[in-house]
């Protein structure tokens, strides 16, 4: 009798949980998240991420060292191989892509052209085999987010001597036409914009561990002075190679 | 041989000393070891301890008590105190005994020590596991710190919180403890006590604390004994020694050596004792605790005290929820570790399910609720020493009332009248300004004369504005009560009498039986004197030839006499002290004006008078207690009373109070219906029982455990105290919550014994009111009901208070059950959860305690101890698995939709812990593309918690709602009868707001603001609770006895 009760009981709660989630999923789009207030603000992130948390450590000799760092990265820049942006269309440099009358968004091409020496077009190891390894950075994907002015990346190291930085595109130019994005559903082939960075590391500061930071710049609607959130607008991580 | 005899009474006196004689010598002597083999082996650890304890003092009593003062001449006296009749000691000297023997007080019961106390505080209930909670977040801190983690800190927090809750909650308690036991001590020093002392040659006034061996202390009718004291010179003085031995009857007391032993002899009087009337002078012998009275009161502070039920019953729920909390806790550590989490995770995860699962605030909540009601109580005139008592009271199934003071006034009012061959009654109220009975016949005219001037008694001056009633009288019981009579009646006695003058007078004593006095009278054309005479109704007759008959004297037949006979008889048997009156007026030639009248030759006629009538006393009971009787009765509580008086006034007053209702019978009387010698009634057959203390001292314990089985009602007459502790003993083997009243010393053992002992507040002496748990500060056995009624009702209002607090447990246990097996992100945090514990569900489970009873719980049997428990089967799984899952069901839906809101599908939460709790994680990818920040989902994470935060509190408002009632609907019981419980609501929703809005952007306390639209998410879950707890109470209304009320009914 217990059991045929809580049975019901249970029932009918698992029913009314299922109804209730139901119709609040009813009022939801598909398209886009009802708020956008919790992210504001993109973060940035690179690619490779290591394991360790955000830390490089490989031997320019070693192959072996290195070989998951441009696995990473061949397998991130798959999407952005030119047989995959087939559909994509080239849109105007410098404009803000603004679709919101079109029903099908259109994805601008990201060509790997301009990540240069960092495409692995010409250098299949990225630099890693010639002690000039090559972080992407890329700013995280907010749906509607417009920038504003000229977003560019600019690292800086904290031993300016120790390290050479090179951006691709040049200057770290995040281009306007890449934004704003209109989500998963409705920007199935959409590319965020890369920003390769290549450190040419000095041979005085191999076996020394650097600091690289990481900001985007130029944009006034971009934070990237937050106290709390490290990630916002700002990456950090460190470099340190072996002969 | 008196005091030997009642002592010697308690033979089943494992706990209590016993006052044997030993040739001319009193000891006090335990019979510890005899007796402990005697009673069964589960009462034997108990008393191991006084065992040993009081051999020691048994040694220490035994040499003190020889004591030979009363044989010392005055000159032999002096010198052995050092100190003279006359000038008594010299200050300095006096200060030197003091400094060397202490204060003349008895020392209160040692006391737990304070630090002591709050240690207690702090480790009892659910401390213990809380502080687990904290070493286990100090660990964990320890470690991930050392790992180097970012997120340590929070742990370290978690365990400050943990430590802070622990130790405020215990410091309230304490302090709330401290509080009850502040006013109990404020209480017992509120009348010093004063003694008349002679010092350095002069008369002082001094408090009696002060005095020491050797002081001259003088002392007067009215006045407590301020010490043990050997008279040196005495004024008629009677002393009242039912403190000590529990014999009512005022003892004569005088210079001489009358008998060996100092407990009879009658040149001593003890401290604390009261002298009736009289004066006397006498040498301090003893103080403090070396007074009889000290070492009595010493030795029955050693009776084991019990638990109360009610901390049996929170210990019940401690476990309960202790084992609840260990056991998911355990189980959940074993998962999580099987499911591959770390083992450092595990802890933490643990923390987190014994903090849900601990209602941190309930055992402060339960305390404060006990001090509300026990302050509602004092109010009532029951002052708690205890607060746990509060509780007792509530389930108490038997009192054992004292009479006199408790059931009765305490003082001797006429009660009926016989005149012209009629029994008139009087009003005997409290507060009476006339007397409604006939008063037209000139028979009632010579009474009231006879009533008003043969009575020694006057109103001390001073207080002609207070009521009659209220007036201090000088004179004793049975005079006062005529004297506040006549004034009711006829007015200004003491102009009359100043009228009448006196020329005469015979005071009563116990050879002639009778009282006598000549006036003139105020009659100016009438010169003949008037002879006044009452006494003994039967010694009065014998003295007359003729009776009064409507204001005629007629000779006095046999036929009259038959009447006066019956009539004697009929007040008699009602208990009632009947004097008779009658009168004679002198002729006036043989006793001129000038008549020399002489009381020892007994120059005048004392026989051959004329009765007028018959007056008779009683100490009637307080109004309120018949109705506070029936109270009882209906309530399934037996009142047993306990008496030192003569059976027939205490059944007089048990009938009249109902203590023995109209309808019953005893044995004897129905022996005396059918005829029948006593033996061969059934004794099944007789509800009622009057016990003699006779009979009682002669009984077994079976043959007692009959008596209290058999009979509904009883009463103990012409009992000693000490027998009182074994018809409490009787009363507990039964297995009843046994409350019981005393004021004299002697009663200290059964106050300790019984589950509540109740002292009286006005009446009784300090040792009875350190060994009761309550004291009754109008003496009002009326006041009694009252605790007991509100003393069910807490429990009730307990049981709801604590079902309120549970629910709410599952509703934040479950998240962490489900984030451990559904590796969702974290649904709500630990210090989230303190704060519903600890801040908004306070006030309204106090609230609770003010909500007033369903229905009569004056008209239901008391709890039964093993049955009704506090916290049952039924309340732990209808608000575990009903309404707590109901909760946490309506708080998910809120969680889930804040998340899907912000683009985390419920479809992408589950599993994703581990990555969502990824530092290095930066760009985690929600349902529609977007890429978030470890930050952002943290400051998401705490949304998420204040979401839940806000459901639960939602929620809990139904909550609170729905406890009001346990079986009527919330309608029945009116939504705004209880004021607090809005209070409460407000509050709750007050806190959550501040917390929300106005605390939100502190980030160590994980609150955000909130979109006012999820404050929403779970009203209709809130409005669900409500309507399916009115349809279960609805089952359980219209199905009593079903399935239904026997499992949904707490």
């Amino acid at each position: 009798m217990i059991l045929l009760f809580y049975l019901v009981f249970y029932g009918f709660l698992a029913a009314l949980f299922t109804f209730t989630m139901w119709v609040m999923l009813q009022t939801l789009s598909s398209d886009i998240p009802k708020y956008r207030d919790r992210i504001s603000s993109p973060g940035l992130m690179i690619s490779p991420k290591p394991d360790t948390a955000l830390e490089f450590y490989f031997n320019k000799s070693d192959a072996q060292s290195y070989a998951e760092y441009v696995s990473t990265l061949r397998k991130f820049l798959e999407t952005y191989d030119d047989s995959k942006q087939s559909q994509n269309i080239n849109c105007t440099p410098g404009k803000v892509f603004d679709q919101n009358d079109v029903a099908v968004k259109k994805a601008c091409r990201f060509n790997l052209s301009e990540l240069g020496q960092c495409s692995g077009k010409e250098d299949k190891t990225f630099g890693y085999s010639k002690g000039t390894p090559c972080v992407l950075v890329k700013m995280n994907r907010i749906i509607g987010l417009k920038p504003e002015g000229e977003p560019h990346i600019q690292c800086t190291s904290k031993d300016p001597g120790a390290v050479e930085i090179n951006y691709f595109p040049s200057g770290g130019l995040i281009d306007l036409m890449y934004f704003p994005y209109y989500g998963k559903t409705l920007h199935a082939h959409y590319l965020q914009p890369l920003v390769a960075v290549q450190l040419a590391i000095n041979s005085n500061s191999t076996n020394e561990e650097i600091v690289i930071e990481c900001k985007i710049l130029g944009s006034p609607n971009l934070k990237n002075e937050d106290d709390r959130d490290k990630f916002l607008g700002r990456i950090a991580f460190k470099v340190e190679m072996t002969e | 041989m008196r005091i030997a005899a009642l002592l010697s009474d308690v033979t089943d006196a494992k706990t209590f000393l016993l006052l044997q004689k030993k040739s001319d010598v009193y000891s006090v002597e335990i019979n510890g070891l005899k007796d402990l083999e005697k009673t069964e082996n589960r009462d034997e650890e108990k008393y191991k301890d006084l065992k040993g304890n009081k051999k020691k003092k048994n040694e220490e009593l035994k040499k003190e008590l020889d004591l030979d003062d009363h044989k010392l001449s005055t000159s032999q006296l002096e010198e052995k105190y050092g100190t003279s009749i006359i000038k008594g000691l010299s200050s300095a000297r006096a200060a030197e005994i003091l400094a060397r023997d202490g204060p003349n007080s008895l020392t209160p019961p040692r006391a737990t020590p304070e630090i002591v106390k709050f240690l207690k505080q702090m480790v009892g209930g659910f401390s213990i596991l809380l502080w687990i909670g904290a070493v286990f977040s100090w660990i964990s801190f320890g470690i991930q710190f050392a790992q180097g983690a970012e997120s340590a800190f929070d742990n370290l927090y978690l365990g400050v919180v943990l430590a802070l809750v622990v130790i405020l909650t215990g410091i309230f308690a304490y302090y709330q403890e401290a509080k009850s036991t502040n006013i109990m001590a404020s209480f017992s020093k509120m009348i010093p006590q004063q003694a008349l002392v002679i010092r350095d040659a002069e008369k002082k006034e001094m408090a009696a604390d002060q005095l020491v061996v050797g002081d001259i202390v003088e002392i007067k009718g009215g006045d407590r004994i301020p010490a043990d004291i050997r008279l040196i010179s005495t004024q008629g003085c009677k002393v009242d020694n039912s403190s000590l031995t529990g014999e009512s009857e005022p003892q004569s007391r005088s210079c001489d050596f009358t008998h060996e032993n100092p407990l009879e002899t009658r040149n001593i009087a003890f401290y604390s004792t009261t002298c009736v009337e009289g004066t006397a002078t006498g040498i301090v012998i003893n103080t403090g605790d070396r007074t009889i009275i000290g070492r009595i009161a010493s030795l029955a502070s050693g009776v084991g005290n019990e638990k109360t039920p009610i901390a049996i019953e929170i210990e019940h729920f401690v476990y309960l929820v202790a084992g609840v909390a260990i056991s998911i806790g355990v189980l959940f550590f074993i998962i999580s570790v099987s499911m591959r989490y770390k083992i450092l995770d595990s802890i933490i995860f643990l923390i987190g399910i014994i903090v849900a699962n601990v209602p941190e605030g309930l055992l402060a909540t339960v305390t404060v609720s006990l001090s509300l009601t026990a302050k509602r109580m004092a109010k009532k005139n029951c002052l708690v020493k205890n607060l746990e008592a509060v509780e007792t009271l509530g389930s108490t199934s038997i009192i054992c009332s004292d009479k006199t003071g408790t059931l009765t006034q305490n003082r001797m009012t006429v009660a009926h009248l016989w005149f012209d061959n009629q029994i008139y009654s009087a009003d005997t109220s409290e507060d009476q300004t006339t007397q409604p009975f006939d008063q037209s016949s000139p028979s009632w005219t010579a009474l009231s004369k006879i009533v008003t001037l043969c009575n020694r008694a006057e109103f001390r001056p001073g207080q002609e504005n207070l009521p009659v009633m209220k007036r201090v009288v000088v004179g004793d019981a049975s005079e006062t009560a005529l004297l506040k009579f006549a004034e009711v009646v006829l007015g200004d006695v003491m102009n009359i009498r100043a009228r009448n003058k006196k020329v005469a007078e015979i005071p009563f004593n116990s050879t002639n039986k009778f009282q006598l006095s000549i006036h003139e009278t105020d009659d100016l054309d009438d010169k003949r004197f008037l002879l006044v005479m009452k006494g003994a109704p039967e010694r009065i007759l014998e003295r007359c030839s003729t009776i009064m008959i409507n204001g005629k004297e007629e000779p006095l037949d046999s036929e009259k006499a038959e009447a006066f006979q019956t009539a004697y008889m009929e007040l008699g048997g009602l208990g009632e002290r009947v004097l008779g009156f009658c009168h004679l007026y002198l002729p006036e030639n043989e006793f001129p004006d000038t008549y020399p009248f002489d009381t020892d030759s007994m120059n005048f006629p004392t026989s051959n008078l004329c009765f007028v009538g018959l007056l008779s006393m009683i100490d009637p009971p307080r109004s309120t207690v018949p109705d506070a009787v029936s109270k009882c009765r209906s309530a399934g509580i037996k009142v047993i009373m306990v008496t030192g008086d003569h059976p027939i006034t205490a059944k007089a007053i048990a009938k009249s109070v109902g203590i023995i209702s109209a309808t019953s019978e005893t044995v004897e009387d129905i022996a005396k219906r059918l005829n029948v010698p006593v033996e061969q009634v059934n004794r099944q057959e007789a509800t009622a029982a009057v016990v003699n203390g006779m009979e009682l001292k002669d009984m077994s314990l079976q043959e007692l455990d009959e008596i209290l089985c058999n009979h509904s009602e009883i009463v103990f007459a012409r009992t000693s105290p000490q027998q009182k502790l074994i018809i409490v003993e009787g009363c507990q083997r039964q297995g009843a919550v046994v409350a019981v009243t005393g004021d004299g010393v002697n009663d200290s053992p059964a106050l300790k014994k019984a589950d509540i002992g109740i002292a009286m507040g006005i009446a009784g002496s300090d040792a009875a009111k350190n060994a009761a748990d309550m004291v009754l500060l109008d003496d009002n056995f009326a006041s009694i009901v009252t605790g007991v009624e509100e003393g069910r009702l807490i429990f009730d209002n307990l049981k709801k208070t604590i079902a309120y607090t549970l629910t709410k447990n599952i509703a934040e246990l479950c998240p962490f059950l489900i984030y451990i097996i559904a590796s969702i992100p974290m649904p709500i945090g630990t210090i989230t959860i303190l704060f519903i514990d600890l801040g908004t569900d306070i006030i309204p489970s106090v609230a609770l305690a003010y909500e007033k009873a369903e229905s009569d719980i004056m008209n239901r049997r008391p709890r039964n101890k093993k049955k009704d428990r506090l916290v049952n089967e039924q309340l732990a799984i209808y608000s575990y698995l009903q309404i707590g899952i109901m909760q946490s069901v309506g708080a998910f839906v809120t969680y889930f939709t804040v998340y899907a809101e912000q683009g985390f599908l419920p479809s992408t939460l589950l599993g994703v812990r581990v990555d969502w709790e990824n530092n290095a994680i930066n760009d985690f990818e929600d349902s529609y593309g977007q890429e978030w920040t470890k930050y952002q989902r943290t400051y998401l994470q705490w949304t998420g918690y204040t979401a839940f935060f806000v459901s639960i509190t939602i929620q809990q408002v139904a909550d609170l709602i729905i406890r009001k009632t346990r079986r009527n609907s919330i309608f029945q019981q009116g939504l705004f009868r209880n004021k607090v419980i809005w209070v409460g609501i407000f509050s709750q929703i007050g806190i959550a707001l501040i917390l929300t809005y106005g605390l939100g952007h502190v980030t160590a306390l994980n609150f955000t603001p909130l979109r006012f639209q999820y404050w929403f998410v779970a009203v209709p879950f809130a409005v669900l609770i409500w309507v399916y707890d009115e349809v279960r109470k609805l089952f359980i209304r219209r199905y009593p006895g079903s399935w239904w009320d026997k499992n949904m009914y707490y």
